[in-house]
């Protein structure tokens, strides 16, 4: 059974990685171009394979998915481009070498250790996963699953409560998985959570080795394993994580076509459109994300390129996002009942919620307090919302940041700006939900606002090793750092006028 | 050339970093390694699972049945939306969870009704007064209850 989904994710994994060959085909990117490759390839191609699962149910034909899934694999290989480009174009400019670097690797294996070691044993408690997990997102795949051909009996008012309108995604990866083996077992859905989980320590460790150096990837990971919600929230089954990693996939896909101006990059731009379209399909939270992703990248083109470059720009990632919002389209339009939050919400209730001064300070005060707290764990209901920063948090990397300086690549300045506007309006959005709420507030904010800050956090940390002076720039001085451009930059001159 | 005092605040902000995400990362390991003997035979959604599971085999061809427990069914999902008790609803969803594909009504009103009963009795008079009657009890308070017709 293991053994068949395994396989069910090497499919998945080989379709997305197929993919990153068709519309990213410069390969000389090293080691760690490779392993990005891994690292972006194996949750798109879940993300696509779940999409695809749910045109078979929709055709009643998901029994023939390994088949379909075969001939997709044949089909993508069919189109890889041959690759272009010169090896290390996304490299900082030079690698250095300086006193106790191997301290930074060490450290970071051995808190890779730990943090697998402390999952494994969250998932021996829990191996149903949270609350969250046996309540929506497993029930939902064990009830399409159990329910083989008439899974359409699901959405029915009886289930409401289960939130019919949360995206499938992480549910249909799950059937998927346990289509290839036969039985609903526990391994699929912890496969599933253990992956997304490691997966986006090893997309910012790997994104900010390539767009930075090698340390500065050590600490973004470390910054995640270092806190602990991020792992407890990963083994707890639950689709936060998940759609961190897709809001930190687009961050990364957009950082790397800045710096690739001098190929042809569009297919990165369509990546993109297709991670941010995917985080839509795992949570409602995307579809904010998809909004605003397009919103602010169309309003900084037109400031830095002009009308005529927004527009493209916007189109092609509208072309990767396209297909998977049409998709989630059909999901909404035919299946989901009513929105949990705005179901039977009139524009009067609204308003009146929108004018009550006393609610915005009752939403602010566990906005702060979790935003500086939200690291270490769930909020218990006994004790509240209240101060606990632990170790890692907002405040340590306010003063790293402070201690070590900014220095931002020329190409990386507006996407940070993009990317930061991003997550504030992200948090803005939320603050609103929260002013219309029909739940009541302090049980809303207790359940939820810790996890919709970690959603954000993956990409937080990577914007902030964007934009924090490296470890390399730190411990070197400025004379052998310039000299190891030269060096480097003569090197890309050699390179160039062989080929 | 480099002043000594900048060169010493990065190197203190490089070993705040890591020590503070290693010793946070070992914290997490030594909370769940210490906590993981309690846990081992105790979570409680298979238990639950195992409990409920029995319930399965008198249930051929049922699409859905109805559910009761020691409270008011309307106060299952009030009482966790007020953080009194989540356990009522932590005990309905999970019977939900473990009968899908069978829809597990929030109701006494279905010719078959689960009696789920691990925090409290039966109410007798609420039995009573939704004409339940036991079809058969399969322990640590967990009964099938099958609902008489109006005369």
């Amino acid at each position: 059974m293991i053994f068949l989904i395994l396989l069910s994710f090497v499919i998945s994994t080989t379709i997305g990685i197929l993919l990153t060959f068709i519309f990213f085909p410069i390969r000389k990117l090293k080691s760690v171009g490779l392993w990005l490759r891994f690292l972006i390839g194996a949750p798109l191609g879940m993300g696509l394979t779940s999409c695809l699962y749910f045109l078979c149910l929709l055709a009643n034909h998901s029994g023939y998915i390994f088949a379909i899934e075969i001939m997709a694999v044949l089909f993508f290989f069919v189109f890889i481009r041959r690759g272009t480009g010169q090896g290390g174009v996304l490299n900082p400019p030079v690698i250095l070498k300086f006193k106790f670097q191997w301290i930074f690797p060490m450290v970071f294996y051995g808190a890779l250790l730990s943090s697998v070691i402390s999952f494994i044993i969250a998932t021996l408690k829990e191996p149903h996963g949270k609350w969250d997990a046996w309540w929506i997102w497993n029930f939902h795949a064990r009830f399409i699953f159990r329910s083989a051909e008439h899974w359409r009996n699901m959405f029915t008012s009886a289930l409401e409560w289960t939130h019919l309108d949360y995206p499938l995604l992480l549910p249909l990866s799950i059937v998927r998985s346990w289509r290839y083996s036969g039985g609903d077992s526990l391994y699929a859905p912890i496969f599933l959570s253990f992956l997304f989980t490691f997966i986006t320590v090893g997309l910012i460790w790997a994104a900010l080795s390539i767009l930075r150096s090698r340390h500065q990837g050590y600490l973004g990971g470390l910054v995640l394993m270092g806190s602990p919600f991020f792992i407890v929230l990963g083994a707890s089954q639950l689709a936060d994580i998940p759609l961190a990693f897709f809001f930190l996939l687009t961050f990364v896909l957009i950082f790397i076509y800045d710096r690739l101006l001098e190929y042809d990059r569009k297919g990165l731009l369509i990546l993109t459109g297709l991670a941010a379209g995917l985080s839509a399909w795992t949570k409602n939270e995307g579809l904010l994300f998809l909004a605003l992703v397009m919103a602010t990248r169309f309003a900084i083109m037109v400031y830095a390129g002009g009308w005529r470059q927004a527009v493209k720009e916007v189109l092609w990632i509208s072309a990767g996002a396209g297909p998977v919002v049409i998709i989630v389209a059909i999901f909404k339009l035919q299946l989901a009942l009513s929105d949990h939050l705005f179901a039977g919400m009139t524009m009067q209730q609204i308003l009146s919620k929108l004018s009550n001064v006393h609610r915005y300070w009752e939403i602010l005060k566990p906005y702060v307090l979790t935003g500086l707290s939200f690291t270490q764990g769930f909020a218990n209901i006994r004790t509240g919302i209240h101060f606990n920063p632990g170790l890692v948090n907002i405040i340590l990397l306010s003063v790293y940041l402070m201690l070590m300086g900014i220095r931002v690549d020329r190409k990386d300045r507006l996407n940070l700006l993009n990317a930061g506007a991003v997550l504030l309006l992200m948090l803005a959005g939320h603050f609103v939900i929260y002013l219309i709420s029909p739940y009541e507030l302090n049980y809303h904010l207790m359940t939820s606002l810790n996890r919709l800050y970690m959603q954000l956090w993956p990409s937080a940390v990577f914007l902030l090793f964007m934009a924090a002076r490296t470890p390399e720039e730190a411990l070197i001085s400025k004379d052998v750092i310039s000299s190891g451009e030269k060096n480097f930059k003569n090197k890309q001159r050699k390179r160039g006028k062989r080929s | 050339m480099d002043l000594p005092y900048p060169r010493m605040r990065l190197k203190v902000g490089l070993l705040l970093l890591l020590g503070l995400t290693l010793a946070a990362s070992l914290n997490l390991l030594y909370q769940s390694g210490k906590a993981y003997p309690d846990f081992l035979k105790t979570d409680p959604v298979t238990i639950h699972e195992r409990r409920i599971n029995q319930i399965k085999g008198a249930l051929p061809g049922t699409a859905a049945v109805g559910y009761v427990t020691a409270v008011d069914n309307e106060k299952i999902f009030y009482y966790e939306r007020s953080l009194f008790n989540v356990e009522f609803l932590a005990q309905y969803i999970l019977t939900q969870y473990t009968l899908a594909p069978v829809l597990v009504y929030n109701s006494p009103d279905y010719p078959l009704v689960v009696g789920n009963y691990i925090d409290g009795s039966p109410d007798v008079d609420f039995l009573k007064k939704n004409r339940l009657t036991p079809v058969r009890d399969f322990g640590d308070g967990l009964i099938l209850y099958q609902k008489e017709l109006k005369p």
